[in-house]
């Protein structure tokens, strides 16, 4: 190697120079991977929360949008818009997790099976209770299929008071939901939404319940 | 050049510091490491949006000072408000259309809390200012989601901008201040994320419309 300068260079010398810049080089771009390979993966708890909650949400937008259509009172039809178009929104944000994950929106995995884990919560405590109609649901809360029947023939103060009950215990599903992805320390992302999810709903159910007793009074 | 290497000859069978050169690479090779994570971390920038609102001149924090007058219960009829116009708490069960929504007319605190909880910025102001100074501040709003914007009969300076949890009072439209708050907190300040602006109530009046309750 001549230089306009006139020095030779030793070529030993330069091509340590250059295999130090190549290591340099690939030492900082494996530090940006680093940082990137904590995107949770394929069995993560984030990933099934976010799967499962869509769909949990999903059920809870179908409920919402037949009381929006259906209920008699104004209060009821503010509150079911209000959690039908907001939920319909945290669904599109948890498949927008997936997709900048690389992961797919669907799972074959059974609904819940990350909550089965080594951290003592499982998918049998979750649903401890079971539907009335002895009908197990498939994730904390949901109405079953039977139910959400019941609730299409229904009109009038029944059909308030038969939302009004399936949507507390829906949110009170959600809640566990979310408890048990916050307890598995979840990526940012999943944390500040499940929070938000958790305060949004608890709120709701008050409100759910103010409606309750207001129909039980004046049915 | 020739005198310099005249003077320092290729030195030849003279050891070479190995040892210096190992511990720069691995210094080097560690350093690199961690600028390349550094620009990973700064590219993910954590909470930006509170970093923006807590550095502008002047604006209150009430997440920070006063997070317990933030509650998120529907109650219907009129509600006592700690912060004027409120910054949050609780709420009619109705929200305040708040797509972009220049109103006219003062509205109901009530409504326009809850569309703070579901992420919008309330524009207000004194009502008499400059038409002028108006249009400035209804250019931010108009057709902009996530924004509302209404006079406000009890200010006592001539613009204030509201947030769930956020406020700042400024004397005028051209204050550059407004338009960083409303890019920092619009949609990220709502404690309620996917919560919409949209099928909310549209009429002006301070009485809000209907009640948690029929």
């Amino acid at each position: 190697m001549t230089a306009d300068d006139g020095t030779v260079r030793s070529p030993r010398r330069a091509v340590l120079a250059g295999l130090l810049v190549l290591l340099l080089m690939s030492a900082a771009g494996a530090g940006f991977l680093a940082g990137n390979a904590g995107d949770p993966g394929d069995d993560s708890a984030e990933a099934g929360f976010a799967r499962d909650m869509a769909t949990h949400h999903a059920q809870a937008v179908e409920m919402s949008m037949l009381a929006v259509q259906r209920s008699g009172r104004e209060d009821l039809r503010t509150l079911a818009l209000d959690m039908g178009l907001t939920q319909q929104a945290q669904i599109g944000m948890m498949r927008a997790w997936l997709d900048t994950w690389n992961l797919s929106p669907t799972s074959t995995a059974a609904p819940m099976a990350w909550m089965n884990d080594d951290t003592g919560m499982n998918h049998e405590d979750m649903t401890a209770e079971p539907a009335p109609d002895g009908d197990r649901a498939a994730m904390p809360g949901m109405a079953t299929p039977q139910e959400l029947d019941a609730l299409r023939q229904q009109q009038g103060a029944a059909f308030d008071s038969s939302f009004v009950d399936l949507m507390v215990r829906h949110h009170n599903g959600g809640i566990q939901m979310v408890d048990a992805v916050l307890a598995r320390g979840p990526d940012p992302l999943v944390r500040d939404l499940a929070t938000s999810m958790k305060r949004g709903q608890q709120s709701e159910i008050t409100a759910l319940e103010q409606i309750k007793a207001d129909l039980v009074e004046t049915p | 050049m020739a005198r310099k290497r005249a003077a320092r000859p290729l030195s030849v069978g003279r050891p070479r510091p190995w040892a210096t050169i190992a511990a720069f690479a691995v210094v080097g090779t560690f350093t690199a490491g961690i600028i390349g994570y550094g620009v990973y971390a700064s590219s993910l920038a954590d909470r930006p949006w509170t970093d923006k609102l807590a550095a502008i001149d002047g604006i209150t924090d009430y997440v920070a000072q006063k997070p317990a007058w933030l509650t998120q219960q529907h109650k219907p009829g009129s509600l006592p408000y700690e912060v004027t116009p409120s910054v949050g708490g609780d709420h009619n069960g109705a929200w305040q259309n708040c797509s972009g929504t220049v109103y006219d007319a003062p509205i109901a605190t009530e409504h326009a809390t809850h569309s703070l909880e579901h992420g919008a910025v309330w524009v207000t102001y004194r009502p008499g200012l400059d038409a002028g100074q108006v249009r400035k501040l209804a250019d931010r709003v108009q057709g902009r989601d996530y924004t509302l914007m209404s006079p406000h009969d009890q200010l006592t300076s001539n613009v204030t901008v509201q947030a769930w949890g956020y406020q700042l009072a400024v004397d005028s439209a051209d204050d550059a201040r407004i338009d960083t708050f409303i890019s920092a907190a619009r949609v990220k300040a709502g404690p309620e994320q996917g919560a919409p602006c949209s099928g909310g109530n549209t009429a002006t009046g301070t009485t809000p419309q209907q009640g948690g309750q029929q």
